[in-house]
């Protein structure tokens, strides 16, 4: 051991002997953790170096480092990091590199007493780690080979029971299939099943997992050697893990670059302890990012994903991006709200440039589109390009904010969020007076949370009532249930309602627990002269017609058992607060921190076509946000200003972010999740349709199924319903039938090059009297002024000069003006740069 | 998303935006059946299929509203039909049937049938996709899956939904989904009509092809700007679909799948000149033309749900479906069509054993009867028995997922197959009761 003298302490240093990198481009040099407690035999912590380098990143150079502590007989540390107790004290450990110094205090605890030990802790750990439990194997819906257990060691005493008791599991019943055979041997603990088949001492389908004689295998034996007993001796000591959580926090790697995770467990005294050792690691793209069984994160190539770590009971994730290359005079970034600060920061670490801002005309357009769904008339166009006001753009979005054309653009993106129509509500007047409800809250601005407590817990025959008739039937509990967790909380609970969640902790008792405060809602009958009421009737509904008896009772799925209602806390509902379940399930979800976000994720989905979770009702502890910071910050916002939904847009609008440039940086074209450039998105169904009228001044004119017609002049984004009015051009852009929460897509289909080559909609638009064109074709116009119109009033802007010149000899070439015109008309429907908000 | 189509286009072809599509076809030595003909031969590449002759498509009859099993394919005293004999010894169907009791040999029954939904809409869409409907997600159908697992053939659409009512619970519940719009069926209506047409499939009287010409010119001109500053996979494959819709629009071949009109009017008269009797007309010519699955529905809803005058209606529906189905088989039989082909004849449910006091019979999930035959499929079989009633399934249960089993291994699909869903849910492409993999009805295929 080599004793080096610096200042005051002395330190011992590791066993590596290397010699640390001269490095000056090195500024500051910090070790994590900062300081930890080490109790019991044998505690361990692994620590990393982090070094920033000139150019911004922040590099793991722990090998390279010379680690050392000053009171050798307290710990001791080895060149990879890793320091082990010896007895109790206090010791410092020092890394060094070059001239730099870093510092972290070790203090040790109960060094001689033994770990009390935890099945669910010790076994489960084993049984993550190495993927016993994983969704693949016997973590997943059925188990493997009749051996069920539960995910990530969710439920421990069930995991004890199928090892000790044996039997084969069955998804739908709590009863076990076939022999009781014990999956441990107490008499010949060697020759137990759950040694044996992983150390592949017998064929195991999941192969070798368990390397006879590991520490894991030992861990296992001594276990059953000693009784196989279910102990938790943890929570008496106040060792109970509370929750893990990943030190490093987002990782940003050069190409080869390469970083030790550290993931500590936070115990129930409030300390932390290493389990960097012990956790499971999973990369989410193993093509971007490698991870090691212990943590250790290599880069592949350029890109962005997460890395998600399991240990008993317990998930987390954490971000990590690979650059492509390094910005050596990054720009500074002027941010207009908080929004800007985390997006540009989050940027500045990864090194992607941002784009310049929009033009005048490419704003107009996109926001327009993005809070009203209209394209701006060409006058309002030269009005705005021509108005030299510095604060012209945020009087626009005040305008728009206070639009008729606002409310039925957002009346629309709700009702298809809510599944207002003829089929989801049994009947066209139903339909409509929830359509109606919807755009009343809109117009009136009313709080997200108050739409949300009124639709959940509507009664009567009024408004969002109408929402608990699906196809006429009053819905099963547990589809009720799933789909307020789904549209309000962003969460996909519905794989519970079977089995426990496959990749969440949700588990199926929290799931019909939840379902069971939607089992009273019950309609009456409905006749030709009176709607059916909604009400919540305390024996429940009567069976519906050819509906099973018990499908309206909230009867879980294994058990058997009617389920009384409760909160994922698991404590029931008092009985005094039973007679209206659901105001008790409306309190609990919109007071849930997840109702707020959800809601903030959602429209950010609306603006940029990708939220900060996507998809953006499928928040995941494997799909962690891009910008967590910021949807943190976005929801606290929202929840200040009374979950105002307009205040919400302005400020995401008026963002430095929002107003980027479509045009990426060359190198950055790939990069879709950053918001570094504005990302194009397809115009949805109706907004297509509405434009391409607009810009034809030709009306649409829908007919309903029974026969009507929708007034002259109405807009698909007004129409109440989609399956009243059938629309060959709407569907085949994506419109859905909101019979199941609606995930629109725009994808290119071989209905929309038929129709835009020889469909009815252009061809009518295009020959249809008292249009644009005819009104601009009249005498006294030049083709290069008609020319210009057009490209306002389809694109917000004015022809480029090669563009205008090209086309009046297009135009002139032409057999007639009026046939020229048509054709460019036309192709400026048909072009990509119409059919996308960029 | 991924890309589910199996054509493949060369980057000559994807450039070509300017040129005149038939002109530079010859400038490429290319007539325009060998293009098409090398496009078919592209998209059979690529996909894992053993190579035993299968069944190429499938004809999906749709009796929508449920038909009453005791009342055709399983006569049970309870019925006020007598059973009759067929040209299969030892199977009987109702004496409704009379010309359909000569195909027999031709097609096998399924008495067993077992299903979960006696509601219409959620019964069509589970017996369409085999998942019972939910809010949580929407599954793929059958037609959507098999025109994903075979392929695009001959230009010619490959799912089609006729008579299709936008919206009808029988297209709705057959679309692609997450396998892509280029697999959802395309709506056809009634070839009984005068006025029969495709929409979209032919230039109007007002449009010429100088006229595309003259567009696609502005089109370059006007996009060229935005395309040179966005370039993404999306304008690439609508591009694509442009050159298809063109070729289309162009090729005689696929306008004259669908020209009833070519029939002689004998055999349009043999078929029925009902809704229903054109349909399956139209459906055997896009099978010889290549399409891989066809809805032929042609009844609505008030057809087979008989809740009331089950008997009076039974005998109105029956000589409808006794005119067509027998000339149907006949003319398939006689084309050498029907080895190639699927046929599936079934509603979303049975009816009840008992009369009601309308002198109806109501919906009946639990045990009900369907017609399988054709290509790869075994006739002359019966699958399963009701018991004396024709109320519950006596023996040999089969499920919607069974059933979809028997048609993939019939046209060579691999049944256990399980697509993943953009959420990471697994979903089975034969999906039966409690979650199991349906199992092919090993009597049949």
């Amino acid at each position: 051991m080599l004793w080096t003298f610096s200042g005051g302490l002395v330190f011992a240093q590791g066993t590596s002997g290397q010699q640390p990198e001269q490095n000056d481009s090195i500024l500051s040099l910090r070790i994590l953790p900062e300081r930890i407690m080490l109790s019991r035999k044998a505690a361990s912590q692994r620590f990393v170096v982090l070094a920033t380098t000139a150019d911004g990143l922040e590099r793991d150079l722990t090998s390279q480092s010379t680690l050392s502590v000053d009171q050798p007989s307290i710990v001791r540390v080895d060149p990879s990091g890793q320091v082990r107790s010896l007895q109790n004290g206090e010791a410092t450990l020092e890394a060094r590199m070059g001239s730099l110094k870093a510092r972290a205090s070790i203090e040790v605890e109960s060094a001689g007493q033994n770990r009390p030990f935890s099945f669910a802790r010790d076994i489960g750990t084993v049984l993550t780690k190495r993927g016993c439990n994983s969704s693949a194997c016997h973590g997943g819906v059925k188990g493997k080979a009749g051996f069920k257990l539960s995910l990530g060691t969710l439920h421990p005493r069930e995991d004890y029971r199928w090892i000790v008791e044996g039997g084969g599991y069955q998804v739908m019943s709590t009863e076990a299939k076939g022999l009781r055979k014990p999956r441990i041997d107490l008499q010949n603990p060697e020759k137990s099943l759950l040694l044996q088949k992983p150390t592949f001492a017998i064929p195991h389908g999941g192969g070798e997992q368990l390397p006879l004689g590991s520490q894991d295998y030992q861990t296992v034996l001594q276990w059953i050697r000693a009784g196989a007993r279910y102990e938790d001796e943890t929570p008496v000591k106040g060792l109970g893990v509370r929750g893990i959580e990943i030190l490093s926090g987002e990782v940003v790697l050069d190409t080869g670059g390469k970083q030790q995770l550290l993931v500590s467990a936070r115990l129930s005294n409030g300390r932390s302890e290493d389990i960097t050792q012990s956790a499971r690691y999973i990369s989410s793209n193993p093509e971007v990012v490698s991870v090691s069984s212990s943590g250790a994160v290599e880069a592949v190539s350029p890109g962005e994903t997460s890395i998600v770590v399991r240990a008993p009971g317990f998930v987390a994730s954490t971000r990590v991006g690979v650059i492509r290359g390094l910005v050596s005079d990054y720009p500074q970034a002027t941010a207009t709200n908080y929004i800007d600060d985390h997006i540009f920061s989050k940027l500045r670490r990864f090194h992607i440039l941002p784009s310049e801002p929009t033009s005048d005309e490419e704003f107009v357009r996109r926001v327009c589109l993005d809070l009203t769904g209209t394209l701006p008339p060409p006058h309002r166009v030269r009005e705005f390009l021509a108005d030299p006001d510095p604060r012209k753009r945020e009087q626009l979005v005040d305008i728009l904010l206070a639009s008729v054309e606002y409310t039925d653009y957002w009346t629309f993106r709700l009702a298809d969020l809510f599944r207002v129509g003829q089929t989801p509500t049994g009947m066209a007047e139903h339909g409509y007076i929830y359509w109606h409800w919807v755009r009343d809250s809109v117009a009136a601005n009313k709080p997200l949370d108050q739409i949300a407590r009124e639709r959940i817990t509507a009664q009567g025959y009024g408004g969002a009532s109408r929402h608990f008739l699906n196809n006429g039937v009053v819905p099963r509990p547990e589809d009720a249930m799933a789909e307020q967790v789904r549209v309000f909380l962003g969460r996909r609970l519905d794989c519970a309602q079977c089995h426990d969640h496959p990749y969440e902790s949700w588990s199926q008792d929290q799931f019909w627990g939840l379902a069971a405060f939607f089992k009273r809602v019950t309609r009456t009958e409905w006749t030709a002269f009176g709607p059916s009421v909604i009400y919540d009737d305390p024996n429940g509904p009567d069976p519906d017609f050819g509906a099973p008896a018990d499908s309206a009772r909230a009867i879980h799925p294994r058990t058997g058992q009617e389920v009384a209602p409760s909160l994922p806390d698991g404590i029931p509902v008092a009985a005094h607060e039973q007679t209206s379940p659901r105001h008790t399930f409306a309190q609990w979800i919109t007071n849930h921190p997840y109702f707020a976000e959800a809601a903030v994720n959602r429209v950010w989905g609306y603006l940029f076509g990708r939220g900060l979770v996507d998809p953006v009702d499928d928040f995941r502890s494997s799909n962690p946000p891009s910008h967590p910071r910021l949807l943190e910050s976005l929801a606290a916002d929202l929840k200040q200003n009374g979950y105002d939904l307009r205040q919400l847009l302005k400020r995401i609008v008026t963002s430095r972010t929002y107003q980027l440039s479509s045009t990426p940086h060359p190198g950055y074209e790939d990069n879709l999740i950053n918001f570094a450039h504005y990302v194009p998105k397809p115009l949805d169904a109706e907004i297509l349709l509405d434009a391409v009228t607009t810009v034809t001044g030709v009306p649409e004119t829908f007919e309903s199924s029974d026969g009507g017609m929708a007034p002259s002049g109405t807009r698909a984004v007004q129409l109440s319903m989609p399956d009243i009015y059938p629309s060959p051009f709407l569907d085949m852009y994506g419109r859905p039938t909101r019979e199941q929460i609606p995930e629109r897509r725009v994808e290119p289909s071989l209905n929309q090059a038929l129709h835009l080559l020889v469909g009815s909609t252009y061809s009518e638009k295009l020959a249809g009297q008292g249009g644009r064109l005819e009104r601009l074709l009249r005498p006294g116009k030049a083709d290069a002024e008609v020319i210009e119109e057009l490209y306002l009033a389809a694109f917000s802007r004015f022809p480029r000069e090669e563009e205008l010149g090209a086309l009046v000899k297009l135009i002139r070439q032409g057999a007639s003006r009026q046939e020229a015109f048509a054709n460019l008309t036309w192709a400026l429907l048909a072009s990509r740069e119409f059919a996308y908000n960029h | 998303m991924k890309q589910a189509g199996c054509l493949r286009i060369t980057p000559a072809v994807l450039k070509r935006r300017s040129f005149l599509r038939v002109g530079s076809l010859s400038l490429l030595g290319l007539t325009l059946p060998g293009y098409l003909e090398a496009i078919s031969r592209a998209s059979k590449a690529g996909r894992a299929r053993d190579n035993i002759s299968k069944a190429e498509s499938c004809i999906l009859i749709w009796l929508e509203g449920g038909p009453s099993q005791m009342d055709t394919w399983d006569p049970k005293p309870n019925s006020n039909f007598k059973p009759i004999s067929t040209k299969v010894s030892g199977i009987q169907i109702s004496e409704l049937l009379p010309n359909m009791s000569r195909h027999m040999d031709k097609v096998s029954i399924i008495r067993s049938m077992q299903t979960e939904e006696s509601n219409h809409e959620k019964a069509v869409y589970y017996g369409l996709t085999g998942h019972r409907p939910t809010p949580a997600m929407n599954f793929p159908g059958l037609g959507a899956i098999v025109s994903h697992e075979l392929g695009r053939r001959n230009q010619v659409p490959p799912h089609l939904v006729l008579p299709g009512k936008r919206g009808s619970r029988h297209h709705e519940s057959q679309r692609g989904i997450f396998l892509g719009p280029e697999n959802d069926p395309m709506l056809v209506g009634d070839p009984n009509q005068e006025d029969f047409k495709i929409a979209d499939l032919s230039l109007p009287k007002n449009l010429t092809w100088d006229h595309l010409q003259d567009r696609r010119s502005f089109l370059n001109l006007v996009d060229g700007f935005y395309r040179q500053k966005v370039e993404r996979a999306e304008h690439a494959k609508m591009d694509q679909f442009e050159e298809q819709a063109l070729d289309m629009i162009m090729a005689p071949q696929v306008r004259q799948a669908f020209d009833i009109s070519q029939e002689s009017a004998k055999m349009r008269e043999a078929y029925g000149r009902t809704s229903f009797g054109q349909s399956l007309l139209l459906a055997r010519r896009l099978v010889e033309s290549g399409s891989r699955f066809i809805t032929a529905a042609g009844h609505d809803l008030n057809g087979w749900d008989t809740h009331s005058d089950n008997d009076n209606r039974n005998i109105k529906q029956t000589s409808e479906l006794d005119k067509s189905l027998p000339a149907f088989f006949e003319d398939l039989s006689q084309r050498g069509l029907l080895d190639s082909t699927t046929v599936v004849v079934m509603g979303e449910f049975g009816r009840s054993p008992h009369h009601n006091s309308k002198l109806g019979r109501d919906h009946w999930p639990h045990c009900w009867s369907l017609l399988l035959g054709g290509g790869g499929i075994r006739g002359g079989k019966i699958v399963g028995s009701s018991d004396e009633r024709g109320a519950y399934v006596a023996e040999g249960r089969v499920s919607i997922g069974d059933l979809f089993a028997t048609l993939y291994k019939a046209m060579g699909i691999d049944w256990h197959k399980e697509y993943m869903s953009p959420i990471g849910r697994p979903v089975k492409i034969a999906n039966s009761i409690d979650d199991e993999t349906g199992q092919p009805v090993a009597e049949l295929v």
